[in-house]
Parts: C-alpha cells; structure tokens; sequence
C-alpha cells in the first residue's frame, strides 16, 4: 500500500464537450436512517421526570457526492449538518403528513419486536430541496416512515424516483432486521457493518439497482455478516 | 423507548473523554494486530465507528492506528467485515489527511471498491477522482484473476461519472461502451448455479442449471434483462442489471452527437484488441463506432423491457420493478431520440402502442409521464398529433390520483419542467390547471414550494381572475376532495340498492345532512362538479359556490384542509405580483371588484380569513398604486363598500387600507376626472362613517374600533378637504370635537390612554396643517414626480413626518432645518 504513495499517474483528461460537464446526471447523493424525534414522553413514562421531547438525530448516514470546497474539517461539519438538515425535513413532512391523514405520530415499537411491519402503509413521500438549501444544487429526497425511523435517499432530480422508493422500501425493511430497530435499546447504533453491508449490495457507491426479488435476496445472501456472528 | 435509549447511547459517543478513547483505541490495535481478528474485533470497530460517526466536529485518531486501519483494509488475511468497518470509519473521518491509500496496483475488486469509496470522499484534492476513474477503467480493460468480478467495480465508475464525468479520456469512453454492449445484449440466458461458498465460479459444477424466466414465469423468449428471473444469477447476468442501472448515466454524458463521431482514437480501438465477452452475434452493426452500437444496443435492451413489462409478474416487488423499469426504458429512449433521430419513428410507433396498452392501468399511472415527455420532445420532429396522450395525461390522472403524493410531486416536476407549455392560452396544459390545483390542494405541505415555481407559469390576463378564485376556495377544494375520496371509497351505493339516507340524499326537497349526503344531492351536485372541475371554465360564475362553501364549512378543522388553507396567503402574495406585472387597467378593476366581492365569500375559518384579509388589503394598495384611477373608474361600488360599518367590524384591515388609498390617490393629479363632485361624495361618505363610529349616545357604550380606523379616516378626510377646500371648515370642526370624545367616559373605558393620546394628536397635528391649505394641499397631494423621491416614497413615514415638520412650522420650533 505504501508503495502506491505518490505514484498517482498524471490526468489523461480527453478534449472536453462543453456539455458533457455540465450534464445532470442521476445518483443517490446520500443516505439517511434516523429517528423522528417525536412529542414529549407522556407523564406516566418511566425516566427522569420532565425530559425534553427527543429531537431527530441521525443514527446512520452515508454519503456518496464528493464534498464541496474548503478546509477538511469545515467539508466535513457540512456534510454532517446536509444530512442532520435532510433528517428534521422528513421529521417535519412526516408529521405534516401524518396530521393531514389524521393519524396521530404513533412513535410506541409494536408489543412484539418480531411483528412484521407493514412497509406499504407506512407514511413516506417525495420532496425537493431547493438549491442551497440544504445542498449546493437541487436534490429531490424520497423518505419512508417506520414507527419512530426515518429512512431517507437524497437523489438527483432526474433520478429513477419509482426505483428510488422501492429501493428504499428494501432498504428499510433488510435494515429494520439487521439492525434490530425494532428490539429495546439501541442496539442499532453499535451495527453499521450490518449497515454498510447491505448497502454495499442494494445501493454499491449509491447507484440505484433494477433488482428483481430474486436478485436482491441473492444479494443480501452474499452479505459477509453472518459470518463472523 | 429506543429514541431515548439512542439519545443516550449518541450521547455518550460524543462526549467520550481524550484519554478514554486512546486506551480503546489500544485495544483495538491489539486486537486487529492479535492472531484472529474475529467477532471481538468487529465488535470494537463498530464503537468506534459510532465514536467517529457521532460527532459533527473532527475526531482525531492516533496517526499510527489509521494507518493501521489502511493496512487492515488492504491486507487480505482480514475477514471482509473488518476491512468493510476499517473503511467505514476511514470514510466516515473524511476528508482525512493522514490517508496514504492509493487505489494504484489494486487487483481485488473487492477491495478497489472499498478504497475507492474512501477516496471519492476526500474531495478530490489531489485527483483522487481521476486516478480512480483511471484504475476502474484500467481493470475493467484487463483480464480478471479467478474469483474477481467487474461487479464490485462497475458502481465505482458509475459514481465517478456522476462527480466528474470529465475524468475519462475518450478512448476509455469507448471501452467501456464495447463493454456495456457485451453486458447488456449478450448476457446468458441460463441461471447460474449455487455457490457453497463466496466467490464466483469457484467451483463450477457440472449440474444444468436451466434457462432464467419471466417475470411470469414463463421461459425467457429472448437475451436477459433485469426483468429476466433465475434462482442464481451468473457472474455476466449480475453485470448486465449493473449496466442497464448506469445505462441512461452513461448515455447522457457520453452517449452525445458531438463525441460520437468516430476519431483516430475510436478507430484504432475498433480494429484493436478489446475482446468481447460473449461475442455470439456477428452482426453488421459491429462495424458500428462503439457508441453508436452502444445506442442501438441500449434501444433494443429499452425495447425488450417494454415488452416484458407487459407480463404479469408473480411477486409483488418483480411488478414494482416492471414499472420502474418502463420508466428507465421510456426516459433512456428519449435520450437515444435526442441523440439520434433515427431512431425516433421506431420508437415513436412503439411508445404508442404502450400508450394506449397501459392508459387505462393507474397502477401505470407515473410510466405516463415519461412517456408524455417522449411525445412532447420529439412528435413534432415525427409530425405525429400526440394531443390525446397529453390530454389524457392532464384531464384524467390529476383527478383521480390526486391523492398519491409521489404521482403528484412527480406531476407538478413534469409541469415545471416543461413550463413552456403553459405560455400557450389555447394548450391542453394551460386549460387543464384546475385540475393542477387538486394536487395542491391535497399535498400541500410537500407541494407548495414546487406551486410557488409553477404559478407564473399558469397566470396570465385569460386565467387571473380564475386562478385568484382557484386560490381563495383552495380548502374548499380540499374539503370537496376529501368528500369525494370517501365517496368513492365506499361500497359503492350505485351497484348495490341505496340506503335510506342516500335516498334521502337525493330528494331535492331535503337539504343534505352531512357532506357525503350533498355530495349526491341535486342541489349541490353541481356546485361539487364546478369545485372539482378538471379544465378551465371562465365563463361560469364562482358565485354558485356560495351556499357549498358554507356547507364545506363542516370540514374547516379537518388538518388536511388547514395545512391547505396556510398555504393560501403564500399563493395569494404571489399572484399579485405576478399579474401587477402583466395586468392592465381593465383586469386591474376587475380584481380590486373581486377583492372586495370575495372579501364577504371566504371559507369560514377564522385564522384563514384574517390571514386573507391581511395579503388582499396590502395587494389593494399595490393595485390602486399601479392604477390609481381606478377610484374614479369604480367610485359606486367603492362608495358603497364604504358606507358599510360592517365592514369595519369584519374587516377591519380591508377597510383601513381602502380608506387610506382613496386618501392617497384620490387627487387631480392622478386621474384628470376627479373633479371636486367625486370628492365631495366620497368625503361625505367617510365622514358619516367616522361620524358614526364616533358618534357619543347616552346609555349605550361605544363599540371598540381600532383606534388607527379613526386616525385613518381622519387623515383621509383631511386630506379629500386640502384638494377641495370648501370642505376645510367642515373637517376641522369636526376634528375639533375628537377631544370631547377622547375624553368622554363612555370613550376612556374603551380605549386605553395611549390610543386616545394617538386620536388626539393626530386631529390636532391635522388641524394644525389644515390652517395652512396650500401647505397642506403640497403635503398630501405632491405632484407625481415628486412622489416618487425618497421623501415621499416611503407611503407609512411620510405622512407623519410632514405632520411633525407643519407642527414645528407652526409652533415656531426655531433651528428647523427642511432635510
């Protein structure tokens, strides 16, 4: 590894068409699990007495673009701040939604962690983030709504948004599992391998895939976690 | 509770104290450089990437342990779910300096993607996307060492394309391309066999593993395609879904006319020595430059998608992927359309053909869209009349799916995407933007900022007056929308015998009792027709809406059609400027006559009315600015509007801002036909208004006016009286009676001392420039020209800035100096 210090080989940059630069092309820019935040604890909840209501907070991102200018830890506290900034945006569209459909923000995890959760019925959505806000261009985010998670994929605009739900809808429903999302505690936190495992094989270096079932279940068979638990 | 427990856990990753994490860190080194790094390693590596992860602000490693993180990834003793968390934690403390990864001289796949994605996250501060780019494409050109697959790495060249599409050389570009061919038209049809364990064609076996199918099952009839099913897919299958998944990327930043023209480079690359894979066909269109043989691959792949999305899938999800694959199909063929217009006939015929095969299909619905955008980028190049398609599109979908939020968002991208399309009046598009609001009006939340886009687009002279109506029964629409989803999603009352009630419902002689009763009901049936109409109907008169929107008024709680009516003044704000911009004097009239008329027929809900209220008064001082003789033009209804006290009472905002323009603008020097009899009446009708509002009547109590209501009629009194000074002796006497009145008891219970202080000054600082005409006449009717310098321009200071400097002028305030 050493060896390839400083041995980068010179750029070969063909003659440029001036519109290939500047072509819009499609991508998944990021991706984003989180929790909703939600309402207060109610008073009889166990725990300390008068707690804050729990704010949205990232529990697991991955992005794909390239950061943007300036100094490394300034590129990166911009990237962490993109993606807590995409999180509060499907908390807000999820509880706007939610209100619209008259149904109350359920955040309580089912009786049962091993109930299987509907991932049709759950509250999920498109929206745009204009240019600049929170992103240097504009992203369209296509979100999903679990119980108390928010799943998120920041993509281009003109991005496949069809498979980029359906995508995320996998996503969602392997990750609930491996994760263990849905089990007490917050035992997801301390499984980004399952994490990076899985999107490594559903979304390689945030390129959407046209998996049929079949393909992504031999994907996620490849997945090297179970070997080592 | 998880968020609680997770909050905690956050918590203590971010706080973890230096030395702390330097003892963990130990122990991870040790571990990692222990005999076996086995389940205790992955276990502290996953801390450690929370402990890095956590935190928004740089977490610095001990220098040696990250480059024992890079030694890990890149040794192959390690299991690959260490390497894959070392590589976590190096991406994730990117962009990181200490990093001495390069992906030059990588061999395994595997482990190219995994470098790779560390080093596309470093910002490409010293061409770390290019080299990247150049070691993909190096491999790629290469032969692969047993076990290796391109798969690992064919996404990598996809997310170097999207960073930088810039960073391959043309020669590249054309390697790859004979590559994509090979994936994508000559992958086997026959399933691959099951693997014991990892790694491709370790260990092939001698077992027939059979032909893949259809999504429905059947044996697959022609070459594979991601809709092609197997139990096992071959190492050239899983490449074929990766290239069709970059495919429309790849053609659109390297597909173009203008690099497509076969250079030196191109034809030494032709005659050259790139093997293809599967070389089963020989076909003249090898001849073909690579990218042109890439495009005519591409459309047959597109082709054969389309009509694989025609069988009926036996899984639920292989049906989802059928439609999101007639999208990629329809937009990649747009694409080879634009490239190539040779292709566009083909297409075009075909594309028709899947137009009328799955209109009908709402499960098809968002297909329809692409293909729309087909027709519409290349029916003229083929002459062909596509107008039914488009009007399918625009009349059917938004009314009867308005209620799924994707189609929607998707819709209103396609509307502003396409935005000249609605600059012609007679288009299908333009016609059809009532039926544009119910997206809207049901998604609200997510759609207005894509509206605050469109709107321009739909507004002009022939739709205003529609759209502002549109605008103000938006959460009728709502509301409506709302009655006719519950409708249509029961059982449906016209297969089966009607109840009682329903039958109720329809006897024109018995008013509705709920909103799904009306909703049936003679009466109100086509007043909802109207509400829900799906095209433009100028002629027809909103006013029939008065007595539905009362009825509707039972759903103004309901949250839908409150984040709907939030929406409203936004919307409202924006139409103003937008048509101050194009609006000429007639249209002008006609709105400030609708500003008041709708003024009295607004949804009922408090926060929504004073919120419209508030945009319609500030807008009606911008329209009487654009076209101040308007008061003139429509003195009676004006006159009338304000004889009314009640309009005090309930629109307190409207009235005052009214008031104020007619005192602002109703002057000589705007409007030639101002005459002193068009002052006179409306001073006299202002001045029975204050008359009455101030009037003192033993026994009864005032009612509680805001007190700028007063001052506001005052001054505009004042003011008519400077251009037709007959009236000055009038004025101030009455001026002269506002200090009884302040200081009438009934008067001090109302009003607090700083209101009546306010009342009281104002009369007197009024009086006080009335004594004085010609002063006056300057101070509130300055000629135009000068209305338009800074001490004028500013409509809220001037006034009471004048007022001070006549105050001064006549108290004798020595040292004034005129600014």
């Amino acid at each position: 590894m050493a060896a390839g210090r400083g041995c980068l080989r010179p750029l070969r940059r063909a003659p440029r068409d001036g519109r290939r630069a500047g072509v819009a092309v499609a991508m998944v820019r990021a991706f984003v699990l989180h929790t909703l935040g939600g309402p207060a604890p109610p008073a009889a909840a166990p725990g300390p007495a008068a707690a804050p209501p729990p704010r949205c907070r990232v529990l697991y991102a991955r992005a794909y673009e390239a950061p943007g200018e300036g100094a490394p830890a300034r590129q990166r506290l911009r990237r962490k701040e993109q993606l807590l900034a995409v999180a509060r945006q499907v908390t807000s569209q999820c509880r706007l939604l939610q209100a619209a459909a008259g149904r109350a923000a359920s955040l309580a995890p089912p009786q049962l962690p091993d109930e299987p959760v509907s991932l049709q019925a759950a509250p999920g959505g498109l929206f745009r983030l204009r240019p600049g806000d929170p992103f240097s261009g504009p992203a369209t985010v296509v979100w999903l709504a679990v119980l108390a998670l928010g799943f998120a994929l920041v993509c281009e605009p003109h991005e496949n948004l069809l498979l980029a739900e359906s995508t995320l809808r996998r996503l969602a429903r392997r990750l609930l599992g491996a994760l263990r999302l849905l089990g007490p505690g917050a035992e997801a936190l301390l499984r980004a391998g399952h994490a990076e495992a899985l999107l490594d094989r559903l979304l390689p270096h945030g390129q959407l895939l046209f998996l049929g079932e079949a393909a992504a279940q031999a994907l996620e068979r490849e997945a090297p976690a179970k070997a080592l638990r | 509770m998880f968020t609680a427990a997770a909050e905690g856990l956050l918590k203590q990753a971010r706080e973890i104290p230096e030395e702390e994490l330097g003892r963990f860190v130990s122990h991870v080194a040790a571990l990692l450089q222990g005999r076996d790094a086995g389940a205790e390693a992955v276990d502290c590596l996953q801390r450690l990437h929370l402990v890095v992860a956590a935190t928004k602000y740089p977490r610095t490693l001990d220098g040696k342990f990250v480059e024992l993180l890079q030694t890990v990834l890149c040794s192959p003793k390690y299991p690959e779910q260490v390497q894959v968390l070392c590589a976590a934690i190096l991406r994730e403390m990117s962009p990181c300096n200490e990093l001495i990864l390069s992906c030059d001289d990588v061999q395994d796949t595997k482990l190219l993607s995994l470098i790779s994605s560390i080093l596309l996250a470093q910002g490409d501060k010293k061409a770390e996307v290019s080299a990247v780019a150049q070691r993909v494409v190096k491999v790629l050109e290469g032969r692969l060492p047993e076990g290796q697959s391109f798969r690992h790495i064919l996404p990598v060249l996809s997310n170097v394309i999207s960073i930088s599409p810039v960073s391959l050389a043309e020669e590249q570009i054309n390697v790859v391309s004979k590559k994509m061919v090979d994936w994508l038209r000559y992958a086997s049809t026959q399933q691959g066999v099951p693997q014991p364990s990892g790694g491709f064609f370790s260990n092939p076996r001698a077992r027939q593993p059979g032909p893949v199918t259809e999504v429905d099952g059947a044996i697959a009839t022609d070459f594979f395609t991601v809709l092609s099913l197997a139990q096992h897919y071959t190492e050239d299958q899983w490449l074929n879904m990766q290239a069709f998944s970059m495919l429309r990327k790849w053609l659109l930043c390297y597909g173009g006319e203008g690099l497509s023209t076969p250079n030196s480079d191109d034809r030494s690359e032709m005659d050259g020595s790139v093997i293809s894979m599967v070389s089963t066909t020989s076909t003249s269109s090898h001849l073909l430059p690579p990218k042109e043989r890439l495009r005519e691959k591409a459309f047959e792949y597109c082709q054969r998608l389309i009509e694989q999305s025609n069988r009926r899938a036996l899984k639920k999800a292989d049906g989802e992927l059928q439609k999101a694959c007639l999208i990629e199909a329809v937009t990649i063929l747009d694409i080879i359309c634009k490239q190539d217009s040779s292709y566009v006939y083909r297409t075009l015929s075909s594309l028709k053909i899947l137009h009328s095969r799955i209109s009908g299909d709402v499960a098809f619905a968002r297909a329809l869209l692409p293909l729309a955008q087909f027709f519409l980028n290349h029916s003229e190049t083929a002459a062909v009349d596509s107008d039914a398609v488009y009007k399918h599109l625009f009349t059917e979908i938004p009314a009867q799916l308005f209620h799924n939020p994707s189609l929607a968002f998707e819709f209103i991208q396609f509307c502003k995407d396409n935005s000249q399309l609605f600059t012609d009046t007679s288009s299908i598009f333009r016609q059809s933007f009532p039926n544009l609001f119910k997206f809207l009006a049901w998604n609200s939340p997510s759609l207005i900022s894509e509206f605050v886009d469109l709107l321009p687009f739909l507004l002009d002279a022939g739709t205003a007056i529609e759209i502002f109506h549109l605008l103000l029964d938006l959460p009728c629409l709502t509301a409506a929308l709302d009655i006719q989803l519950s409708t249509s999603c029961m059982p449906s009352a016209r297969s089966t015998s009607l109840s009682a009630s329903e039958k109720a419902a329809c006897d024109p002689a018995v008013k509705p009792a709920t909103c799904l009763e009306a909703f049936r009901h003679p009466l109100y049936k086509s007043m909802f027709q109207y509400l829900l109409r799906v095209e433009a109907a100028p002629e027809d008169s909103p006013e029939r809406l008065i007595p539905l929107r009362q009825l509707l008024g039972s759903l103004a709680s309901s949250p839908r059609v409150v984040q709907c009516a939030e929406t409203v003044p936004v919307l409202l704000e924006l139409f103003f400027s937008v048509v101050a911009e194009f609006a000429d004097k007639p249209l002008i009239n006609q709105l400030v006559l609708l500003v008041l008329q709708r003024s009295d027929q607004l949804y009922e809900t408090s926060a929504f009315k004073d919120d419209v209220y508030r945009v319609l008064s500030s807008q009606l001082l911008t329209l009487c600015k654009l076209h101040p003789a308007l008061l003139v033009e429509l003195s009676k209804e004006l006159l009338e509007f304000l004889a009314s006290v009640n309009n005090i009472r309930n629109k307190e905002a409207l009235f005052t801002h009214m008031v104020w323009a007619i005192g602002e603008y109703m002057s000589v020097s705007y409007d030639k036909r101002c005459t002193v009899e068009q002052i006179n009446r409306f001073f006299e009708a202002l001045e029975a208004t204050l008359f009455e509002i101030t009037q003192l009547r033993p026994l009864a109590s005032i009612p509680n006016y805001a007190p700028r209501v007063i001052t506001v009629l005052m001054t505009t009194l004042t003011k008519l009286a400077s251009r037709s000074q007959d009236l000055i002796p009038r004025v101030s006497l009455f001026l002269s009676k506002m200090r009884m009145f302040v200081q009438s008891p009934a008067v001090t219970s109302v009003y607090c001392e700083e209101d009546r202080e306010e009342i009281l000054n104002r009369a007197t600082e009024l009086m006080n420039l009335l004594k004085m005409p010609s002063v006056a006449q300057f101070v509130f009717t300055p000629p135009v020209d000068v209305a338009t310098t800074a001490f004028q321009r500013d409509a809220n200071e001037s006034l009471p800035f004048a007022l001070r400097i006549v105050s001064r002028l006549l108290e004798g305030g020595a040292g004034f100096m005129p600014g």
